[in-house]
């Protein structure tokens, strides 16, 4: 008897769980994430949770998990479902092809696409009159971290230079091995940091390990992550330091959480914290942890993406496809380009900024 | 005269015998103990207990989205349950030996880049073998199960000599087959990314319509799936191999006793694994449209969860096709439904978590019961 009480309990919570999660379902607006796993989308994410909420919309959100195949299914389903409009953050973006998929099936369902974030090419998203791409000058960020860089290294050139070579020593980590985004970012980071250098007279950057032709480290998981960039930073700390005369001088990173893991890396043998030298290290994306870093001083400096500001704007578009506005009524009109997508801009977020913000 | 009067009786009898059945078993039912009925209600409610679920869930989901049952979703889950049957009933074996096969994903990656790069179009621009044109489809076909053959006899080679656990084998398998999904993706001009721009022919032979219900197209691959269904039911029941394999699952020492070849009986259920593999993965290209390093990746947690769900125990020796199918298809249907409910994603998991957990201790009640 205790034994079909608890069967019973398990069938009566499951379907409790159902049925309380079941919203207004019907015509929903259906929300596509790369992966739930990524910081700075999932700060995108709350904020757009909050905003269609606000706006009394009903929506559902699916994780694909970094994994195209899961999330063409769930947009499958969500079709099934009888879905308004697709808000997709497409996981690949290597290919047109994924992209042309989604608009495909929006297409046979005649409801409107939003993508965003990640990629997808003019030529697919003009394809689609209902279809509009929310993200950021993907080169953009890539070319801002490496001016940020190229100034903050002149400040104070000899102070970097830890064994007085007369070069900074770098190493850089790339986000996602294809992605067009982690590509520009990390040919720009230490391209334009360079061109700043060399136009003052100083030497440029030096990737630490002359053997690595391709001048970067990248995340094998295509997940730009902390674990990864901190894996690697520990290697290289093993064979690299002060006393041996060959330390890493600079760290670029593609992300905040790449950023992050090198800095933990790095105080694990004693940089980066109050009272001891500090490694400049760089991300991109101001996320909640980077800032906090920034402010106390053990990272030197990101590159904001404006994830409210992302999330704003998406909303915004929703809505007027939704009403058959306009796709870009009410967005400012510096950020539209062409009729097809519409650019969040980035700026750079150093100590400086941080403390002007806190004033 | 006689001989039909004979025939008659025997009629009768029959139905007389097939009465006196249900009545036995009311009857052997009803002079149970008050105790012993309760028992039996109970067993007989917990054997089913997922079967019961999945039915209250798919009435809740119906009630509330009543387009959760609308030709178009139908048809979404058939293909979903379609698309992933292959693998299942390939890894089943594994299972049914009382193993598993981790390295099964990654088979249906590296499988689904082979196909796709013999098959891209021959003016796309990025390309693995540039220069080739689209190779004929049965020579692709072949050219993968092969190689899925070939992936099978790895593993089952080292756990059939070596006598080592499948997980560890797989593990292994899996990384390997990982590193050379990798290397393959950057041969010729692709350069590590996303292989695409499949052929026409290719495109339609796997995801073109078989033939529509009310205006919504059902796939070729489901057909494909039916035909590799009833392939396995055949060479699971009706072949030497198949009741060879039964009886290894069950309890080795005895099948290698009574004369069963265990050596070559684990290696044939891996090859033949690989061969599911490798079909899921020459499908999985043009129905995803693209092949990537990360096609198939943890395709294997929902076949193992299917075949469990659907009675293939991990004690061995046992399972049925006609399970696994039910597995399957009863993943996608909960899926499905819980996506139509928009339960939250993070709560997906979960839930999954919590129904693999709860039908694998389901299966296990039974023979802990029995001993």
């Amino acid at each position: 008897m205790k034994k079909i009480i608890c069967l019973l309990l398990v069938i009566a919570s499951l379907l409790f769980c159902l049925t309380s999660c079941g919203g207004k379902g019907e015509g929903e607006i259906s929300v596509f994430y790369y992966t739930y796993s990524d910081t700075y989308i999932s700060t995108v994410r709350s904020s757009i949770d909050k905003m269609l909420k606000t706006a009394g919309l009903d929506y559902n959100n699916y994780d694909a998990n970094s994994n195209q195949t899961t999330q063409t299914e769930q947009i499958d389903t969500a079709i099934a479902k009888g879905s308004r409009l697709l808000i997709v953050n497409i996981v690949d973006t290597g290919s047109d092809d994924a992209a042309k998929t989604v608009i495909g099936k929006a297409r046979a369902a005649d409801i409107p696409v939003i993508f965003f974030n990640r990629s997808v090419s003019e030529e697919v998203v003009s394809s689609y009159d209902k279809c509009v791409f929310v993200g950021t000058d993907y080169e953009m960020a890539g070319h801002m971290q490496g001016e940020l860089i190229g100034n903050y290294i002149l400040k104070n050139y000899a102070n970097y230079d830890l064994n007085g070579d007369g070069k900074i020593s770098y190493v850089m980590f790339k986000g996602e091995q294809g992605n067009a985004e982690a590509e520009a970012r990390t040919k720009f980071g230490a391209l334009d940091a360079n061109k700043i250098l060399t136009d003052a007279g100083k030497a440029g950057l030096v990737f630490y390990d002359s053997k690595n032709t391709g001048k970067y480290l990248v995340d094998q998981g295509g997940n730009w992550s902390a674990q990864a960039a901190n894996d690697y930073m520990k290697t290289i700390l093993s064979a690299h330091s002060e006393k041996g005369g060959n330390m890493v001088e600079l760290v670029i990173a593609n992300n905040d959480e790449m950023a992050l893991g090198a800095i933990s890396a790095l105080q694990e043998v004693g940089y980066n914290k109050s009272g001891g030298k500090t490694i400049p290290v760089f991300g991109i994306d101001a996320t909640e942890g980077a800032v906090s870093k920034i402010k106390d001083g053990s990272m030197a400096g990101t590159i904001k993406q404006d994830a409210l500001g992302m999330a704003d704007v998406i909303v915004k578009v929703a809505q007027n496809m939704l009403s058959a506005k306009s796709h870009f009524d009410t967005i400012d009109k510096d950020n539209v380009v062409g009729n097809w997508r519409v650019n969040i801009p980035y700026a750079p977020y150093t100590q400086d900024a941080a403390d002007n913000n806190e004033k | 005269m006689e001989e039909n009067k004979s025939y008659r009786e025997k009629i009768a009898g029959a139905f007389h015998g097939m009465g006196n059945n249900v009545k036995d078993k009311f009857k052997e039912f009803n002079s149970l103990s008050r105790d012993d009925k309760r028992k039996k209600i109970v067993d007989t409610l917990l054997n089913n207990a997922m079967f019961i679920m999945i039915i209250l869930a798919v009435i809740v989901i119906a009630i509330m989205k009543p387009r959760f049952l609308s030709t178009a979703s139908v048809i979404n889950i058939i293909s979903l349950t379609a698309a992933r049957l292959p693998i299942a009933l390939g890894i089943a074996g594994a299972i049914v030996l009382t193993g598993t096969d981790i390295s099964a994903g990654r088979a249906v990656g590296l499988t689904a880049c082979i196909t796709a790069a013999f098959l891209q179009s021959a003016g796309y621009s990025s390309k693995i073998f540039p220069g080739l044109d689209p190779l004929p489809i049965p020579v692709v076909i072949l050219a993968v199960v092969l190689v899925g053959a070939a992936i099978g006899f790895v593993n089952g080679f080292f756990v059939a000599k070596f006598k080592l656990h499948p997980f560890i084998v797989t593990l292994s398998t899996q990384l390997i087959i990982y590193g050379l999904i990798l290397l393959f993706l950057q041969i010729g001009s692709n350069g590590g990314q996303t292989l695409s721009g499949l052929d026409g022919k290719y495109l339609d032979f796997i995801a073109g319509p078989l033939f529509k219900v009310g205006g919504i197209a059902i796939p070729k691959y489901v057909l494909y799936s039916v035909i590799l269904t009833a392939v396995m039911w055949v060479i699971w029941n009706k072949t030497t191999f198949g009741k060879n394999m039964f009886a290894v699952g069950s309890n080795e020492e005895a099948a290698n006793v009574s004369g069963v070849n265990v050596f070559l009986t684990v290696i044939g259920v891996f090859v033949l694994a690989g061969i599911m593999y490798a079909i899921t993965g020459f499908i999985e290209g043009a129905r995803i449209g693209s092949a990537a390093s990360y096609t198939g990746l943890n395709y294997e947690s929902d076949a193992i969860a299917a075949c469990v769900i659907g009675g293939v125990s991990f004690v061995g020796g046992t399972g049925k096709i006609g399970g696994i199918v039910i597995g399957v298809l009863l993943l996608q249907i909960i899926f499905v439904g819980l996506n139509f409910l928009s339960v939250d994603q993070n709560l997906l998991y979960i839930i999954k978590g919590l129904i693999i957990l709860l039908a694998c201790a389901i299966d296990m009640r039974k023979y802990l019961a029995r001993k």
